[in-house]
């Protein structure tokens, strides 16, 4: 599959009377999006904010960060089954608007399944901005309610959707211009490439993305529009998962803009056809009991083994101590079939007075899984003074204007990652 | 989460129902949940009586 | 930066400094001018740099016998020379040497407000008992590795006292002292991810940033012969409190258990308990305590001679992200408990 981001770099967001880019800038007709959002009428009180890099400008409760993005002409549907019709991403061109994002923002509404605790904080300016990504992006911001007789579940789902659709109207104005640079991914099938690089090892990701230590949300648009708590792991083309067909889960632990520029990806495509053969991706969500993570093990393992005949396999997890077990499994099996597997951990609920550093503490006792790499330890987050802003986006009152807050770095979102853009690793004093 | 005791090491373990539930079964009327529950308990005294060496597995459905 | 040389005291055992062995471990803190024994060594390193102003000197089983109120003589003792910095031992493999070096070095932080360090081998009971508190080079397990012991703690020590940032335990040679730390890499976890896969699978090389955790083996306690005569507790890390939780059993990372009586007791009754765990949705639990602690199944066993006696005490905590070392303990301790009460087997329910 061979696909093409046409990037177009955007250094600036303003409100204008047309929504177009030009020169960097991408203007927004405020009311046009807000009509476009309010179309779903389980949305109500509908608004669009905007933030550029350096505004004093704090935005909280930020459910979810989406990179506007369009399918172009005669490439099929924008993000396949959630938004589009079904269809496949990952194929023919994609517009992207680099260094733009959306951001959805619930309030923290009350009655929301179990999801984490607020740590959806996006500074603008001052050292929040320094250590998570979206400090640095022109943000478009899309809040709402819940419109009378809509349940907390639908409005949540309605609120992504309206993230998504939002990234590919803002998208759409830049489709047309001549693209900054031009991204090639470019892995054709087993067959052609396998003929292609004999010599180098193949290796898979297994890519966890949703953990059912936490409830999923219904209807959450988390695979081709629909959610992934009880499937089975399954391949996708790399392309796919970064160009729309694979989402975050509602206020889940990464960002769909991380996925949609996932390192891991990222990482494996620089090295393919030089040192390895990238030979595709097995999602995988984390199952909360033991006969169904054996179960996922198991088909992740056997799918790398028999069906891509990986000699290596990365592995990441996502969300808290639980989905490492899944993880943990399905490395061990992956050993015993041959396949040498490499983690990368982000470290929760780690014991940090233990006297040497090592995997949580209920990691399995398996020597084969001896290649993990640490990707940071939010326990070990530093306390930070965040001053106060002039601007507060996503909070009903208006108490958090004007007013310095101590965060754990943390709660800004993005500072830590499982996906493997961090930089941080954690060492032991 | 029996595989967990194995790997650290347990010598004798027994399944439980549920995590939530580990000696009992909510979905079942009260009468057959006790039986259920002596049946683990029996299990477990079963495991105390037998000679282990390595982190043994007690699963009262199997022979 | 300082031309002033470092004014440091040096604290030894009865045997490291002159008294004599195992018969004088029972003197009491002492302190002498200048150098002695391997504080001479420890005077050749520092050079020019430093002066070891002076020695003291205690019995490790004066110490051992009440470490705070020893600590603080010597300490007192200490003081008078005004030190920029203590230095204690090197301990090697001895035991109550080491625990009195690691005390005195705490002490000495504690009240002085100056810098300490000690030395000794890892199997030293020291070293788990002060790791976190006192910066505690790695030696060898004998005299012989002397020499290059005193050069460690020396360079620590000129470090700690200029103010210098100190190195990663395998870095400047001592024990990690539990604080975990996020710096930043030059690459992401992505390439090093991969970069370790590819040395992995092309057979070279690499080093782990994150090790596994390592069990401590457990070995089975023989079968029990006689379960007609036995008597059976139950435990459980679920959780299960009387109500109101009179212990204050934390509901998650455990530093505390509770044994509970339920003398004549049939089957427990929702009514008396609680049950405090974060780690898990309570509610069946709560409708039904012998879920966790099964005294309805096995008293009705117990009635038909199944099992000798069910010992009318359960024991509880709470398992979720506790300490394995405090599990360890409470494990140990209720053991102890049940082993003092003639029990000779147990139940545990885990959730």
């Amino acid at each position: 599959m061979r696909l093409e981001l046409n990037v177009v770099h955007i250094t600036k967001v303003q409100f204008a009377g047309v929504t177009a880019v030009r020169n960097g800038v991408l203007s927004v007709n405020r009311q046009e999006l807000r009509a476009l959002v309010k179309k779903d009428t389980r949305l109500t009180d509908v608004d669009i904010e905007l933030a550029n890099p350096g505004d004093q400008c704090r935005i909280v409760n930020v459910a979810d960060v989406i990179e506007p993005r369009a399918r172009t002409a005669n490439s099929g549907p924008d993000f396949p089954g959630a938004v589009g019709m079904q269809g496949t991403a990952g194929h023919g061109s994609t517009c992207v608007l680099r260094g733009a994002a959306v951001l959805i923002n619930d309030y923290d509404i009350g009655g929301r399944r179990y999801q984490r605790p607020d740590e959806g904080i996006i500074d603008m300016w001052g050292p929040g901005a320094e250590i998570g990504p979206y400090g640095r992006t022109c943000n478009v911001i899309v809040l709402a309610l819940p419109a009378d007789g809509t349940s907390i579940d639908d409005y949540c789902v309605a609120l992504k959707i309206a993230g998504l659709k939002t990234a590919v109207y803002l998208a759409k104005a830049g489709a047309d211009l001549a693209p900054d640079q031009v991204e090639i991914y470019d892995i054709p099938s087993i067959r052609e490439t396998a003929a292609d690089m004999p010599e180098l090892p193949r290796v898979t990701y297994i890519f966890q993305v949703f953990t059912n230590q936490r409830v999923p949300l219904p209807g959450d648009s988390v695979l081709y529009g629909h959610h992934i708590e009880k499937i089975v792991p399954t391949i996708l083309h790399p392309n796919e998962v970064f160009d729309g067909a694979v989402m975050d889960p509602y206020r889940g632990y990464a960002a769909t803009y991380l996925i949609q520029n996932h390192p891991m990806i990222k990482e494996l495509y620089q090295n393919h056809g030089k040192h390895l053969y990238f030979v595709g991706v097995i999602i995988s969500n984390a199952p909360n009991n033991a006969p169904e993570y054996e179960r996922t093990a198991n088909v992740a393992a056997n799918l790398a083994k028999w069906i891509l005949g990986a000699d290596g396999a990365v592995l990441t997890k996502i969300g808290g101590g639980a989905p490492e077990l899944t993880m943990a499994r399905t490395a061990q099996r992956c050993e015993e079939l041959g396949i040498k597997t490499a983690l990368a951990l982000m470290h929760q609920g780690i014991d940090a007075s233990e006297i040497t550093l090592k995997a949580s503490t209920i990691f399995s006792n398996v020597p084969q899984v001896d290649a993990m790499v640490s990707m940071g330890a939010s326990t070990a987050s530093p306390m930070l003074t965040l001053p106060p802003a002039e601007k507060v986006v996503g909070a009903l009152d208006g108490s958090r204007i004007g007013v310095e807050i101590r965060r754990p770095a943390s709660d800004i979102k993005g500072s830590f990652s499982q996906l493997g853009d961090s930089r941080l690793v954690a060492v032991r004093y | 989460m029996t595989s967990i005791s194995l790997m650290v090491g347990v010598p004798r373990v027994v399944p439980g129902v549920k995590i939530v539930n580990p000696m009992g079964n909510e979905e079942m009327n009260p009468e057959a949940e006790k039986r259920l529950r002596r049946d683990i308990a029996t299990s477990a005294l079963n495991a105390l009586q037998a000679e282990v060496g390595e982190p043994t597995l007690f699963d009262r459905h199997k022979a | 930066m300082t031309s002033k040389p470092l004014r440091v005291v040096h604290y030894l055992n009865q045997f490291f400094g002159g008294l004599g062995g195992e018969e004088q471990a029972h003197r009491g803190p002492q302190i002498i001018d200048g150098p002695m024994g391997p504080g001479r060594v420890i005077q050749s390193r520092l050079a020019e740099k430093g002066e070891v102003v002076a020695t003291a000197v205690c019995g490790d089983d004066y110490v051992g016998e009440k470490m705070e109120a020893a600590a603080d003589e010597i300490v007192q003792l200490i003081r008078r020379y005004d030190p920029d910095i203590v230095i204690a031992g090197p301990a090697f493999e001895a035991g109550r040497y080491g625990v009195a070096c690691g005390a005195v070095c705490k002490k000495v932080q504690e009240t002085l407000g100056i810098p300490a360090v000690t030395g000794m081998y890892g199997e030293n009971p020291g070293v788990d008992l002060f790791h976190k508190d006192v910066y505690i080079v790695q030696t060898g397990d004998s005299v012989k590795t002397m020499n290059e012991a005193i050069t460690k703690m020396v360079n620590l020590a000129m470090k700690r006292v200029a103010g210098h940032k100190i190195g990663k335990p395998a870095e400047d040679g001592y024990f990690p002292r539990g604080i975990l730390v996020n710096e930043k890499s030059e690459r992401s976890g992505a390439e090093r991810v991969v970069t370790m896969l590819l040395d992995k699978l092309n057979g070279r090389p690499f080093e782990p940033e994150v090790l596994q955790p390592t069990h401590y083996p457990v070995s089975p306690a023989p079968r029990i012969k006689d379960m007609g005569s036995a008597t059976i507790a139950l435990v459980t890390d679920g959780g299960l409190v009387p109500a109101g939780n009179p212990d204050g059993i934390e509901s998650k990372n455990a530093t505390r258990f509770g044994g509970y009586g339920f003398k004549g007791i049939d089957c427990l009754a929702a009514d008396d308990y609680d049950v405090n765990h974060s780690g898990y949705a309570t509610v069946f639990a709560r409708q039904n305590p012998n879920r966790l602690i099964p005294v309805d199944a096995m008293r009705e066993i117990e009635r038909e001679r199944g099992i000798g006696k069910l010992h009318e005490r359960f024991y509880s905590t709470t398992g979720v992200a506790t300490r394995l070392e405090m599990s360890r303990k409470m494990g140990q301790a209720i053991a102890a408990e049940l082993k003092s009460e003639g029990v000779s087997g147990a139940i545990l329910t885990s959730t």
